[in-house]
């Protein structure tokens, strides 16, 4: 028993160091209870609450509802100034596909939490996603506008896709800067507006932009609380260092 | 066993002529495998027109493999591309061993699985962090799962680095050794006389970009300019962030204080090394930093952000470490400046001799080989089940991707029999003396 304590004294501890070549008594693959010891689990998940995300994605239902909007009026132009004979002669397939895509682009890239245009003293620059969803918005509506007869035509639904997309998201943005109230009375104003709409247009329409919308603000935000619960974060020492302080090039 | 010749293959994208930690590491880690009296050959892609079979110093042979980098000094990821090529290199060199180096280098990894088909004991060697986070490491991590699942031993170069490599490839951590860079104390001898004390010199080298904290580098260097009139800078390197530090420059009116020498082939660090008192060293992650070890061997007091592996390399005494943060960096340069008249350069030298040597990283890497190569054989089917269980959907493409690259070994056994392949001749160098092999590293690069 003794020798076992003397020995154990004499024997030096193993230190975490890389220094000094291989510590007597250990084998380079040692590991002790200290490995990991720095390793932090989940230091930074943020516990979401279930009536704030659903507050939260009404944000993208309303942006939904305003392109939706803005197709209908596509939609109705494209109606009242072209035939049905001349619609279907227009390889329509291809082009309305076309269409469809680039609009789901810019739906599916669009910065929701702000606006692309901002004050000329706005700190952060646009991200790279938001500006591919802005032109993407902008080549969608100049496909529409090739399929208009005369020059006004063209001339009025191009100012009215740009004046939509570029400042729709800004005047939302700054109502829910105001009062969060009035966002959300006027969110459900558009829903209801948009609902109607396209209930006159087409049956079917209304039905999947209803359920897009529920699956949006009541599926979406219960199945991110559930799948929540599966957040693993791992930190510690490995990770880059984060600058403290902002960098402008 | 102790005494059994191992012949091995190294495999990196990262070797001469490029410059770095990866390089040199294997670099000086053959000459001294070598000099133990083991045979060693290098595998690496075709640098410009440095392509095919090349020697260097010692009779290190190195295969410069005839494919194009494509990103990042690193080759296309091909899969399937360099079996034929990495067979024939194992069976004509009569290899028993392979190891490769570094995560993010494909052809390591392409050679590590086809080698493991095959057959072969391989070791891997990580040199570098990663986290958890984006997109990019998630993918990095998956592939590193891939390789490691089956690899026979690994080797990382500081405790970080292990947690790390452990963490992300679910490896059992005994199977992870721990072993260090080292440095090449011959090359890199303090100055003949000391520096006066009047002017402090404070030397930095590193690439300007992000993520060796060049933006740090902008925030300190004007207040400890403006806290220490005697402190001159003398910044070697260059990146994208240069621009920013000459701003700076010019912004606080430092040009006479602060020098900016552009790039520094890794022939003149010493020399510029030399010159200073103090190295900073401002990194936002590092699995080891060398520049560390041959700031101090040249007997420079070392400032270093306190990240990854860093508070592993030197003793507390020889270094002072400070949070990636401008203020505290501050704080720890004026400590190193107060420390300063009690640092004896030629002393500090000789410390580090002791605690870093080459020849003592191979010695270690040698029990890692004779552990790997104890390790016991497996056919297909058992390493098939490691493979599966490395995640639901990944681990069934994982087997997919073994399985494929077993038939193809088979259909180029058949097309090629083993028996076909000439073996190189044995021959031996003339015995070196000691010290002219490991200093010949920089007689090989302008060489070129």
């Amino acid at each position: 028993m003794d020798n076992i304590i003397s020995e154990s004294l004499l024997r030096p501890k193993w230190r975490k160091v890389a220094y000094g070549g291989m510590q007597p008594g250990f084998d380079d693959n040692h590991t002790d209870e200290s490995f990991l010891e720095d390793m932090v689990m989940n230091a930074s998940v943020v516990k979401r609450d279930l009536l704030k995300v659903m507050q939260d994605s009404v944000s993208i239902s309303q942006y939904l509802c305003i392109v939706t909007l803005v197709s209908l009026v596509w939609a109705r132009t494209l109606q009242s100034t072209l035939d049905e004979n001349s619609l279907l002669l227009l390889d329509a397939s291809l082009f309305g596909s076309v269409t469809v895509t680039l609009v789901m682009l810019h739906l599916f890239l669009h910065d929701y939490s702000g606006s692309t245009i901002k004050a000329p003293v706005a700190l952060k620059n646009p991200s790279l996603t938001s500006c591919v969803s802005l032109n993407a918005s902008v080549v969608a509506s100049v496909f529409i506008a090739s399929r208009l007869p005369s020059r006004l035509h063209v001339f009025a639904i191009m100012l009215f896709s740009l004046q939509v997309f570029l400042f729709a998201p800004f005047v939302t943005y700054c109502i829910k800067k105001f009062s969060f109230r009035l966002h959300l009375l006027f969110s459900f104003g558009l829903m209801a507006v948009t609902l109607a709409l396209v209930y006159t247009l087409h049956h079917l329409l209304f039905m999947l932009l209803l359920g897009l919308l529920v699956f949006i603000s009541v599926v979406c935000p219960c199945w991110l609380i559930r799948i929540q619960e599966y957040k693993f974060e791992i930190n510690g020492p490995w990770d880059e260092a984060k600058l403290c302080f902002n960098v402008t090039d | 066993m102790a005494d059994q010749k191992h012949r091995i293959l190294m495999v990196s994208d990262f070797f001469f002529p490029n410059f770095g930690g990866v390089e040199s590491h294997i670099y000086y880690l053959s000459q001294c495998l070598l000099k133990l009296g083991h045979k060693v050959v290098v595998m690496t892609h075709a640098y410009g027109n440095r392509s095919g079979v090349r020697y260097m110093t010692g009779g290190l042979k190195v295969y410069y493999v005839p494919w194009r980098p494509f990103l990042m000094q690193n080759t296309l990821p091909t899969v399937y591309g360099t079996l034929p090529i990495v067979r024939t290199i194992l069976v004509r060199e009569k290899i028993s061993l392979v190891h490769g180096h570094q995560a993010f280098s494909t052809l390591c990894h392409e050679a590590l699985m086809h080698a493991r088909t095959m057959g072969y004991k391989v070791v891997f060697t990580d040199h570098s962090l990663y986290g958890f986070a984006d997109i990019g490491s998630i993918h990095m991590n998956k592939v590193l799962q891939f390789t490691l699942a089956d690899v026979s031993q690994a080797i990382c170069v500081s405790h970080t680095s292990k947690e790390n490599t452990v963490l992300r490839s679910g490896l059992p951590p005994e199977k992870v050794f721990m072993i260090p860079n080292a440095v090449d104390t011959a090359m890199f001898k303090p100055a003949p006389e000391r520096l006066g004390n009047d002017e402090i010199i404070i030397v930095v080298i590193s690439r300007l970009v992000y993520r060796k904290g060049a933006d740090l580098l902008v925030e300190v260097i004007p207040e400890i300019c403006h806290l220490y009139p005697n402190v001159r800078f003398i910044v070697g390197g260059d990146g994208p962030k240069r621009v920013r530090l000459e701003e700076m420059r010019e912004k606080h009116s430092l040009q006479d204080r602060v020098e900016m020498l552009g790039s520094v082939p890794h022939a003149h660090v010493r020399s510029v090394l030399i010159s200073g008192h103090i190295f900073l060293n401002s990194s936002l992650t590092e699995a080891f930093c060398i520049a560390i070890l041959e700031a101090a061997s040249c007997g420079l007091l070392t400032v270093s952000t306190r990240v990854g592996g860093v508070p592993e390399v030197l003793p507390e005494d020889m270094i002072v470490l400070a949070e990636p943060d401008p203020s505290d960096m501050v704080r720890a340069t004026g400590k190193a400046i107060s420390l300063l008249p009690n640092i004896d350069p030629q002393q500090m030298h000789n410390r580090m001799k002791k605690l870093y040597n080459w020849h003592d990283v191979a010695k270690r890497t040698e029990i890692v080989y004779d552990r790997a190569l104890k390790c016991p054989d497996q056919n297909l089917l058992e390493r098939l089940s490691r493979y599966l269980s490395c995640g639901s959907w990944a681990g069934k493409i994982f087997c997919f991707v073994m399985i494929i690259d077993f038939l193809l070994w088979r259909l180029l056994q058949l097309w090629q029999p083993t028996e076909e392949i000439e073996e190189v001749p044995e021959f031996t160098l003339p015995h070196h003396q000691d010290e002219e092999i490991i200093s010949n590293f920089n007689k090989d690069q302008s060489l070129g």
